[in-house]
């Protein structure tokens, strides 16, 4: 009987932790099939150009290097995911879109003989025009994306005409928001391995989704479903990098390993990784927010623009999600928001934890952070009076019903803010030319897919009694640190009433897993965990009518020793699984056509307090206090929970301080960790993260989403800080001390437009 | 690719015979002590030695000696060890704060006090992997890719500056914490070739010149660094401009030493800045003699302090930003050691071992 520290609630130690501490966990790295060949990629110098050949070296030995170009693409030369526009390699006489593109892959036998090759491979490049801002793209003299270099355009409206809401407001609060490109920075480098056995391929990797690869390399492969193999290798870390990505470097591996005739590894460096992978989004937002005397919103006006780079990829969903968010967890009858993503000849942004609620709540907050000061309110109280209640309607028209905790968690910042801050944080001197400030965001997360998602999805999962008797759930969700092997054991355990170690977590691949989904958009747990929950409760009412039909007695306590029966089972009748789809809970309506409906099954909540000291004579900024209050509908595992959201804030904090992309014309400067920095230990304040479970009906165990909600709100409130301790307007991301200093220069003032 | 190209290694048992062994083998031949700077320099592709002389074995080199006259540290000191040396005394502090203070808790248990004052300078053009280079056509400091120094010793130009493009020199940045604490220190190093040795100050030990900026002869191995003991009434302090408070290099860094009169007038001042030329800059400290440090003096001479700064764009942080945070640093560490209380120096305190303190 599984034992009540190792139940939903609890935290039992990881399931993976033992092997991951003591460096038995295989990265695909690790891995290293006989013949292996290294293989590298060649890759573009130009933002943007027309390739015109590929010459290699006459006088380099090619003898043991296998080289493979466009030519040798047998599918289709995509990377297929929404739009089918980014090529595996681009073709001599196509369009270089971005700096380091693939052009062309080298293996060989050595590292340091596949590097040579590369180097010995030229690009004869006919460069064009290229656009690196978000003015260029809409002028669109140079067109990189229809006639108007827009990828996606979505628009929300609610209430009357938005201007007219405007004009009868009190207050109008004007603001222009403004946020960077931020790197994942994933422990491990991405890398695939790539073998064929006959006429099937078989690609093992570090990755989230693996049947995002399995849809992508069909296509390039030319391949039916079942000869395409993808595994998820042990994965060091994803933050949304390994979402779309691993199946470029997946399509790679395959190419090389199909010409060579053997086993292909292509591992990313770091400096590769940085220079070429997606990051987050750079964006811009306007936003109007107006109020009535008293506090009330009345009208939110919102345009978003985000710099989608060469091709793309997810961006539309990325955008999606930030426009749904964009009017923030407020009552607000009249809204317009309106999303465009542009095509610019940055390396293509993508998904980043939090996909593209961030740069929106960054806005909203702000702008509620403004409003309040333009009003005389105080922030928490202007927040009170406008965030969301259960029964209230959102901006796409969705009423939420249950599970709403906007009020609950700032309540809990609030009485935490009472409390003395903990010991041993770390402050800055009281100092006349240290300033200080306090900032304070709410905010909420979908959990899921947005709109008809899970439903035109339709994940599965399985609990089985496998052959050799062992109980196992199979889904296609990852683990990349996070956690889910253990969660999903967990659930599975407390539903079979057996110990987590009598569970075991199948190994993600797509010819032993079902399609759950990608594991993406905070919907592992809720989503994929639910179907577990179901699944193992099936197979135990199977395994317990099972034992009814065997003859032991209803006394007997063999019935109440699962594992055993499992195993009789498998001895008696073999497999036993039990499979399980999502179905939406009854009642919910999306309109892909009006963006109209319920954009979410359920939302996550949150409330951010951030006390700074601004050192006035360099400009830095330092996180003396860190509230967080996160509603996760219940913890199945408080110290995975928890530890999602120390990260989450601490990767926030750092979008918020710290993390910036350089590019110039088109090519990151900053790709190594010793440039494109992230904090330390040393930057991270005393996290005090509070844990609000609203539990959501239709979730495991009333569990909802948590991933991604943490990243979302931290960066408003760090810039609202900065602007309380300096009365200056603090409208961009990341508040670097040279940006701060910028800004009290041309002192704009902040407030009421 | 971030690999070592292969090079024949040897580690021989005294300062002499590695210096011999280097000579003999002529520009081909580096010396190796934690590794800490030379190894990822080989990665980026910066130099390519045939052959690695490595310092490890060379026990006398770990020695540190403590006299009436001061401190003997070996060149194979690590950076942590410095850091909490026993001998050194809160004169001292300077040098416990910079080596304190450099990159990281691992890299100071590898990289060594020597190895710190022949480090390399840094530029964001030029410390790059060597693709990223090819792909801006190099630049002056390695034209062909590889550091020549040989070339470069000959004071041979070819190629680009990328941060003053036009120009004829290069300006990476001296980026050890340890040189400008040890100049201020008054420190003295010995070095020996295979002919013998000889001593001089380590504010001699380089020039500004971000190709070469070590005035050794190849062949020459730095063995000990001379710390001089400062009496009690001497108040020295090292300040570091840096984003994050570990890993990262300085962008900016002050040295300070006074020796403060009873009656607060300075008696003796030794000053060098770090992070901001290719060469640790001595700064001229006349103007304080006979001075009270009070805040008018402090102020004029922060100013006069980076006025000689030319912090351009090839670290992390804007040029503007460095030179007005480095004012600010002077004026603070001048503070620091006329004995302003923690509390009245601000967050700059901090900047000293870039560690806030615990509450
Ligand atoms: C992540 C990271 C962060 C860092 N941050 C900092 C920082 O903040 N501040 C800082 O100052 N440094 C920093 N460093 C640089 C480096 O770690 C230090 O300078 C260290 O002290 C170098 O010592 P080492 O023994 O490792 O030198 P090595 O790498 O072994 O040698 C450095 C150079 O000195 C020469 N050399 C070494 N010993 C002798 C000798 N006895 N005689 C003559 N020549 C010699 C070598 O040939 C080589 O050219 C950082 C390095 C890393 C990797
Ligand atoms: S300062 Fe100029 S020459 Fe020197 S390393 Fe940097 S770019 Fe090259």
């Amino acid at each position: 009987m599984i034992g009540l520290g190792e139940r939903v609630g609890a935290s039992p130690p990881r399931v993976d932790g033992a092997a991951k501490v003591t460096g038995a966990a295989r990265y695909v790295d690790d891995l290293q099939p006989p013949g292996c060949l290294v293989g590298r990629t060649v890759r573009s110098r130009v933002a943007h150009g027309v390739l015109r050949a590929l010459e290699r070296d006459p006088g380099f030995d090619w003898s043991d290097v296998t080289f493979v170009t466009a030519a040798d693409v047998p599918g289709r030369n995509v990377v297929t995911l929404i739009e089918d526009d980014q090529p595996v390699l681009v073709p001599v006489g196509g369009t270089i879109r971005h700096h380091d593109e693939a052009v062309a892959l080298v293996a060989a036998p050595t590292k340091e003989k596949a590097e040579a090759a590369r180097a010995a491979v030229r690009l004869v490049v006919d460069p064009l025009p290229a656009i690196f801002t978000l003015d260029d793209a809409l002028r669109a003299e140079v067109k990189l994306h229809g006639q108007d270099n827009v990828f996606k355009r979505f628009e929300v409206t609610r209430g009357d005409d938005v201007e007219r809401a405007l004009a009868a407001c009190d207050v109008v609060v004007e603001g222009v928001y403004e946020t960077g490109a931020q790197e994942q920075m994933y422990i491990e480098p991405q890398g695939m391995l790539a073998a064929w056995e006959g006429d099937t391929c078989h690609v093992t990797g570090s990755l989230q989704c693996p049947y995002y690869v399995h849809k992508a390399l069909k296509v390039t492969l030319g391949l039916p479903a079942e000869r395409v193999v993808i595994t998820q290798a042990v994965t060091g870390g994803g933050f949304g990098g390994k979402e779309e990505y691993p199946s470029m470097i997946g399509a790679h591996a395959a190419l090389l390993a199909r010409a060579a005739g053997r086993p292909v590894k292509v591992v990313y460096e770091r400096d590769e990784d940085v220079a070429a992978t997606t990051k987050r989004h750079p964006s811009r937002v306007r936003h109007r927010l107006g109020l009535a005397k008293d506090g009330r919103m009345l009208a939110a006006d919102v345009d978003v623009l985000f710099d989608g780079g060469a091709y793309a990829t997810l961006t539309q969903v990325v955008l999606s999600r930030g426009v749904l968010h964009a009017a923030g967890p407020y009552r607000i009858p009249t809204v317009r928001i309106v999303g465009r993503a542009l095509a610019t000849n940055h390396p293509p942004h993508g998904a980043f934890r939090g996909f593209g609620a961030p740069q929106t709540t960054f806005a909203y907050e702000r702008q509620t952070a403004k409003a309040a000061r333009a009003l005389g309110m105080d922030p928490v109280a202007l927040r009170r009076l406008n965030l969301y209640r259960d029964g209230d309607v959102t901006a796409t028209g969705q009423t939420l019903r249950g599970s709403v905790a906007a009020h609950p968690t700032l309540d809990r910042v609030v009485a935490q803010l009472e409390q003395p801050p903990p010991a041993g944080r770390r402050t800055l001197p009281q100092a006349p030319h240290v300033k200080r400030g306090r900032g304070v965001a709410t905010y909420f997360h979908g959990s899921g897919f947005t709109g008809s998602g899970e439903e035109r999805l339709k994940g599965q999962a399985t609990v089985a009694v496998a052959a050799d008797g062992v109980l196992e759930v199979r889904a296609g969700s990852t683990d990349m640190g996070q956690g889910a092997t253990t969660t999903f054991a967990q659930i599975a355990a407390t539903a079979l009433d057996v110990h987590v170690s009598q569970v075991r977590v199948a190994q993600p691949s797509t010819d032993k897993v079902p399609d759950s989904g990608p594991t993406v958009a905070s919907r592992t747990c809720m989503i994929v965990g639910g179907l577990v929950d179901q699944a193992a409760r099936a197979v135990r009412s199977k395994l317990e009518a099972f034992a009814a039909e065997v003859g032991l007695a209803a006394d007997d306590p063999a019935r109440g020793d699962l594992p055993a029966l499992a195993r009789r089972w498998a001895a008696a009748r073999g497999e036993l699984a039990e499979t399980h789809t999502y179905r939406p809970p009854a009642g919910i309506r999306w309109d892909d056509q009006t963006y109209r409906g319920d954009a979410y099954p359920v939302f996550g909540w949150a409330a951010c307090a951030v006390d700074v000291a601004v050192d006035t004579d360099t400009w830095e900024v330092v996180v003396e206090r860190c509230v967080h209050a996160v509603d996760v509908g219940k913890a199945i595992n408080p110290t995975i929970v928890q530890g999602q959201i120390d990260g989450g804030t601490v990767q926030a904090l750092g979008w918020a301080l710290w993390e910036s992309v350089q590019y110039r014309e088109g090519k990151v400067l900053n790709d190594r960790m010793t440039n494109c920095i992230i904090p330390t230990a040393i930057e991270a304040p005393e996290l005090e993260t509070l844990l609000v479970e609203e539990p959501y009906a239709h979730g495991p165990f009333g569990a909802k989403g948590v991933g991604e909600i943490p990243m979302d709100g931290p960066g408003a409130a760090v810039a609202s800080a900065v602007e309380d301790a300096l009365g200056v307007a603090m409208d961009e991301l990341p508040l670097l001390p040279e940006v701060v200093h910028r800004r009290v220069r041309a002192g704009r003032a902040g407030g009421a437009a | 690719m971030m690999r070592c190209p292969p090079f024949r290694y040897l580690a021989p048992e005294t300062a002499a015979e590695a210096a011999r062994l280097v000579a003999a083998h002529g520009p081909g031949a580096a010396l190796l002590a934690g590794g800490t700077d030379l190894l990822p320099r080989l990665k980026r592709g910066q130099a390519a030695p045939d052959l690695v002389v490595g310092l490890t074995r060379v026990a006398a080199l770990r020695r540190a000696r403590a006299g009436a006259d001061g401190l003997e540290l070996g060149a194979g000191v690590t950076l942590a060890a410095t850091a909490r040396h026993a001998a050194l005394t809160p004169a001292h502090r300077a040098l416990a704060l910079a080596a304190g203070g450099a990159a990281t808790p691992h890299v100071r248990n590898m990289g060594t006090l020597g190895g710190n004052l022949c480090a390399d300078t840094r530029c964001g053009y030029y410390d790059q992997p060597r693709p990223w280079r090819e792909a801006i056509g190099f630049c002056l400091k390695a034209p062909a890719g590889c550091a020549e120094p040989a070339a470069a010793r000959a004071g041979e130009v070819a190629g680009t500056c990328w941060v003053a493009p036009g120009g004829r020199r290069c300006w990476a940045v001296a980026s050890s914490d340890a040189a400008p604490a040890l100049i201020a220190l008054g420190a003295e190093v010995t070095v020996c070739s295979g002919e013998g040795s000889r001593r001089l100050a380590v504010a001699a030990l380089h020039r500004d010149d971000g190709r070469a900026p070590l005035l050794l002869a190849p062949g020459e191995v730095l063995t000990t660094i001379h710390v001089p003991a400062l009496g009690p009434a001497w108040r020295t302090t090292y300040w570091k401009l840096r984003r994050r408070g570990s890993f990262d290099f300085p962008v900016g860094a002050v040295a300070l030493a006074v020796r403060l009169a009873a009656s607060g007038e300075v008696l003796e001042a030794r000053a060098a800045l770090g992070g901001v030329a290719s060469r640790p800059l001595v700064v001229e400290t006349d103007a304080l003699l006979g001075r009270r440090l009070d805040d008018e003096a402090v102020g004029a001479f922060a100013e006069a302090a980076v006025a000689p700064a030319r912090p351009l764009d090839n670290t992390d942080y804007q040029p503007a930003w460095r030179r007005r945070a480095l004012r600010e640093a002077v004026a603070g560490a001048l503070r620091e050691v006329r004995g302003d209380p923690p509390e009245a120096l601000g967050v700059l305190a901090r900047a000293a071992a870039r560690v806030l303190p615990r509450a």
